[in-house]
């Protein structure tokens, strides 16, 4: 009756008939195999039943919730999967030795394109691929070597197979090749069973055992069986084989180029090829006549699965044309990784990449994670301490004596350079794996990505820690002097003697953007509610400018550093500030490209401190960018709730203060920064003291400074943006930013038109008491509407509300 | 490095909210007024089978009486059915469990609303919401600590109708289903969080099925 045997049923014959085709329960079956006695337990079984009450449960204490879902009905057709309809057959009765006609020939492997596509997508073979008769067929019993590997196995002795049946048989090892690759590439990277991929063959082989190029040899061979037919099959149908066939050579060449791992150039070929072949095959895809009979569901059952026989997953043409073509433009696009410039380009790299709408298939996002990690070594020939002391380098230690690769062969142990490089070995011990976690997170799917960083950040509040100490321990060893510095942006002159502390204050920096990027994914994953933007804007707002903050203090330090090595520069002459833009002391920002509180600070022309001071432009605008807009955004959020235009659903069950917890669970345990309190956020968020008029004016004021930024931020080049490889991709976003600034400046402005002309119409009104349905409409958009799925700008619409 | 997905396999999945229309404009009168009647194992003979025809309309896996007898006999008492006035007959109903839950420490009593049905007849007068109230009533009578389901990222009305009782989204999980849509996790907290226990609460990931 079903998989586990801890049951008694209840004795209900509506709903345990098994027999829910017949009124009479059929003969028992007759089993018939040699050492099984079969017995007649209906009578008995069903005397059984019959003493427990209805509702009774006899199982035990392993009997859970999975077992039940995993538990099936026999004779219940969506469950069983030997259930068969009245007059139903259990086998296709497709004859797979039948005559095909060319235009047959093109419409199955079109329907296969079609299937692979499906199964990139996350769909299992079983409802794919393995629902073609002539597959199944190949791959059963299974071959053990090529001349096994055929849907036809006993081809007359002598006799020359059908050519059309060659041109198939080859487009099928050259599929089946493939996607064997495909698998073990997914199982070798992380990925989520299941979720992004399912790596289940039903105990198909997917002709792991037949060697690659016997397989490229077939599909050759076929080629040339169409080239020397081409006059009878006609150019254009012979193209349309050869083009399928091309497809084949071409992806397994990238499969074959992509192990090696080295020389990008090469590896991206045969992806330019599979380009311009793709675009063939889509043009010659009216030439196909579709074989509809050559695909069953029916399949699956023969299938090592319990699952009942599902409907096969039926993209369109149009759509496997899509993802093909996203497929190969990513294909090609991610070999540029290889173009290493520096570890902050990498990241961009991976981000920007990712970001990608849609995003890069599965198959893309771990070809990258293997071009990435490939036994422990970054992009075939760098070790991962190049990687984090050259970001270390960029972000917080330029030049440093920390980071000087002679502290490794001191060898006597009171040398203070023998103890720096043994506590930076611990700390590249310690950091490393949540360094490169980070380039591995943003390689998943997007929901992943968010989920995998809520965790993270939590990994890194302990880095953060961990490295603290090994700072003050460092900075004993150089004999480092505390310095006074401005807490620039809390606009508070407070100059404190601080120490500073550059692998702490690197790993605070990576903590700070992974909460950021947590906020953003929830804009972009549509997690929020249009009720709660104000709030989570302020609250990205208040992370950027921490981080805004923090950029200052290490590029204080690291000023103060350069200052020092070139000590007759920093008092003769004041040089061109390196910093981004500057923020006033009301603490709000604003980005006049004023000089900052430090103007007179010099820089090193040493390049590893040029570099440093350009990533610092970069991050700090970026930052405040963020900062604004975030900041303007929540500001016009605040101001549409006070004038009921976005009004809260009632929510009898919950409080704000409840809700805050849900929605700030990721952040509660982090220390640094601490979570405001509810009392704190709501305060900030809401602005009590802020009218209408003022509101919409901090708005104004913010997002046309985002604008600003966004539009500098734009015109960078691929050294100043740090966007070596991926600056189309990042200077979109920009732009994206751009676009989304300039919406949200017409929103705030259409709100204040909309409260002029009420407010003329009702003189006497308070705005808070505009009654503004009347002139306004605002609709919150779905982020794949918006400029920038990060940035959820609200559409306001004036005019009167239509009447439905 | 494969890493299996901790939601579940879709088909394990188990929330059902086919409160499509539930709270669309009005499609004809309600016979009066519906009766709503907490489960009980007497009622079994009479009403599990329109329970089950009523949840597996919708599904394309439909669940095996396992799994209806896995809710009903643990947790009879947070299942309520909307009944017709006049027969009867089922209108609509609510099934759910309430357990403690395990990778807490200490765990919090966390109640789940596996699956919700109205017969397309009498959706958009609010029976969702009232089965969705009485069943949340019934968790926080025993304690509960907070109330969580996943829905299909495109079922809009269901997200409405739990977003306007006070549930948040708290996580897209992708390709949730077995059609290969995207779910969200609903959230409804009806206590604090302690403090000392959040950060196993927020490394949490919310798996509902059991491994």
């Amino acid at each position: 009756m079903m998989a586990q045997g801890e049951f008694g049923v209840s004795n209900d014959p509506e709903i345990n008939n098994p027999n829910r085709f017949s009124e009479q329960p059929p003969p028992p079956p007759m089993v018939a195999s040699e050492g099984i006695i079969a017995t007649d337990i209906t009578s008995k079984f069903t005397a059984a039943t019959g003493a427990l009450k209805p509702g009774e449960l006899v199982k035990d204490a392993f009997f859970t919730l999975f077992e039940a879902v995993g538990a099936l009905e026999i004779m219940d057709p969506k469950m069983d999967s030997g259930c068969l309809a009245p007059g139903e057959s259990l086998d296709e009765d497709y004859d797979v030795t039948r005559p095909l006609q060319p235009a047959q020939v093109v419409g199955i492997i079109d329907q296969l394109l079609c299937l692979e596509m499906a199964w990139h997508l996350g769909y299992p073979l079983s409802q794919t691929l393995l629902t073609n008769v002539y597959i199944e067929a190949m791959l059963m019993p299974a071959p053990t070597n090529l001349r096994e590997a055929d849907f036809i196995r006993n081809h007359a002795e002598g006799a020359r197979p059908d050519p059309m049946f060659t041109v198939l048989r080859a487009y099928c090892l050259g599929l089946l090749k493939s996607c064997w690759y495909v698998t073990e590439r997914i199982k070798r990277e992380h990925y989520y069973e299941e979720e992004d991929f399912v790596t289940n063959t039903y105990h198909r082989s997917l002709l792991d055992n037949i060697d690659r190029n016997e397989i490229s040899n077939e599909i050759m061979a076929a080629r040339k069986i169409i080239h020397q037919m081409r006059h009878a099959l006609t150019d254009k149908m012979a193209w349309a084989l050869d083009f399928r066939l091309g497809l084949r050579t071409a992806f397994l060449r990238t499969i074959e180029l992509s192990e090696l791992r080295s020389n990008p150039d090469s590896l991206s070929l045969p992806w330019h090829h599979m380009q311009g072949v793709w675009e063939q095959i889509h043009n010659s895809r009216q030439l196909g006549t579709p074989v509809p009979e050559a695909f069953s569901p029916k399949i699956q059952r023969k299938l090592a699965s319990t699952m009942p026989p599902r409907p096969i997953v039926q993209l369109s043409f149009e759509e496997t044309s899509d993802h093909f073509r996203k497929l190969i433009k990513d294909g090609i696009e991610v070999h540029e990784v290889f173009k290493y410039s520096d570890p902050q380009s990498l990241l961009n790299f991976v981000l920007t990449f990712q970001a990608q709408k849609p995003q890069p298939l599965v198959y893309i996002r771990t070809l990258l994670q293997f071009y990435l990690f490939r036994d422990m070594v970054i992009l075939d020939n760098l070790s991962i301490r190049k990687i984090i002391d050259d970001d270390l380098a960029i972000v917080s230690m330029p030049k440093h004596r920390l980071l000087d690769p002679v502290n490794d062969v001191v060898e006597a142990p009171h040398d203070a350079r023998f103890a720096m490089a043994h506590q930076m070995e611990l700390f590249r011990q310690r950091a490393t794996q949540s360094y490169l976690d980070i380039f591995r997170a943003f390689c998943q799917n997007r929901c992943r990505v968010r989920r995998t960083l809520c965790h993270s950040i939590q990994d890194w509040e302990t880095v953060q820690m961990d490295a603290e100490e090994l700072d003050q321990l460092l900075q004993i060893q150089l004999d480092e002097k505390p310095i006074n510095f401005e807490t620039g942006s809390e606009g508070v002159s407070s100059p404190e003697a601080a120490y500073s502390l550059p692998l702490s204050s690197w790993a605070y920096l990576y903590k700070l953007r992974l909460m950021e990027w947590i906020v953003q994914l929830g804009f972009e994953l549509e997690t929020y509610q249009p009720i709660e933007m104000a709030g989570m804007y302020w609250y990205l707002a208040y992370l950027a400018k921490i981080r805004t903050s923090h950029l200052g203090r290490i590029r204080s330090f690291i000023t103060h550093r350069s200052n020092e090595l070139e000590p007759k520069s920093s008092t003769t002459r004041a040089r061109p500030s390196p910093s981004g833009p500057s923020f006033s002391s009301s603490g709000s920002p604003s980005s006049s490209n004023g000089g900052r509180s430090d103007t007179t600070a010099s820089f090193s022309s040493e390049p590893q401190f040029v570099r440093s001071f350009a990533y610092h432009r970069v991050s700090t605008l970026e930052a405040a960018v963020t900062w604004e807009l975030a900041d303007g955004l929540s500001a016009l959020y605040t101001a549409l709730y006070r004038l009921r235009l976005i009004v809260p659903p009632p929510r009898p069950y919950s409080s704000d203060s409840l809700r805050y917890d849900i929605r700030m669970k990721p952040f509660a345990p982090i220390g640094l920064p601490e979570l405001p309190s509810f009392e704190t956020f709501t305060e900030q968020v809401t602005r009590p003291r802020k009218s209408i008029g003022n509101l919409l004016e901090i708005a104004r004021e913010a997002i046309a400074g985002a604008k600003m930024g966004f539009e500098a931020l734009s015109k960078y080049n691929e050294n100043e943006a740090f966007a070596v490889g991926c600056l189309g991709r990042w200077t979109e976003g920009a732009k994206n930013g751009i676009k989304s600034a300039i919406a949200a400046g017409l929103a705030v402005a259409a709100v204040k038109n909309g409260i002029a002309a009420a407010a003329a119409t009702a003189p006497d009104e308070e705005e808070e008491d505009l009654d503004l349905g009347n002139f306004l409409q605002v609709e919150v958009p779905k982020p794949e509407k918006a400029y920038h799925k990060w940035w959820i700008v609200p559409k306001v619409h004036v005019g009167e509300k239509k009447k439905t | 490095m494969a890493t299996t997905s901790t939601a579940g396999h879709a088909s394990i999945g188990l929330e059902k909210t086919t409160t499509t229309a539930a709270v669309a404009g009005p499609l004809g009168a309600l016979p009066g007024e519906l009766k709503y009647v907490q489960y009980e194992h007497s009622l079994e003979s009479a009403y599990l089978p329109a329970i089950r025809a009523l949840i597996s309309k919708d599904l394309s896996e439909p669940y095996s009486i396992y799994v209806y007898r896995y809710f009903l006999y643990q947790w009879g008492h947070l299942c309520f059915m909307a009944l017709h006035p006049e027969d009867s007959s089922l209108v609509g109903v609510i099934i759910c469990k309430l357990e403690p839950h395990a990778s807490h420490s200490p765990p919090t009593l966390r109640g789940y609303i596996a699956m919700l049905a109205v017969s397309a007849a009498y959706r958009g007068h609010g029976v969702a919401t009232a089965l969705v109230k009485k069943a949340i009533d019934a968790m926080a009578q025993r304690n509960a600590d907070e109330i969580v389901l996943e829905t299909e990222e495109t079922n809009v009305p269901a997200m409405r109708l739990y977003e306007r009782l006070g549930f948040l989204r708290s996580k897209k999980l992708h390709r949730y289903y077995l059609n290969g849509n995207s779910a969200y996790r609903l959230v409804l907290l009806l206590k604090r969080i302690d403090p000392d226990a959040a950060a196993d609460f927020a490394l949490d990931d919310g798996d509902i099925t059991p491994r």
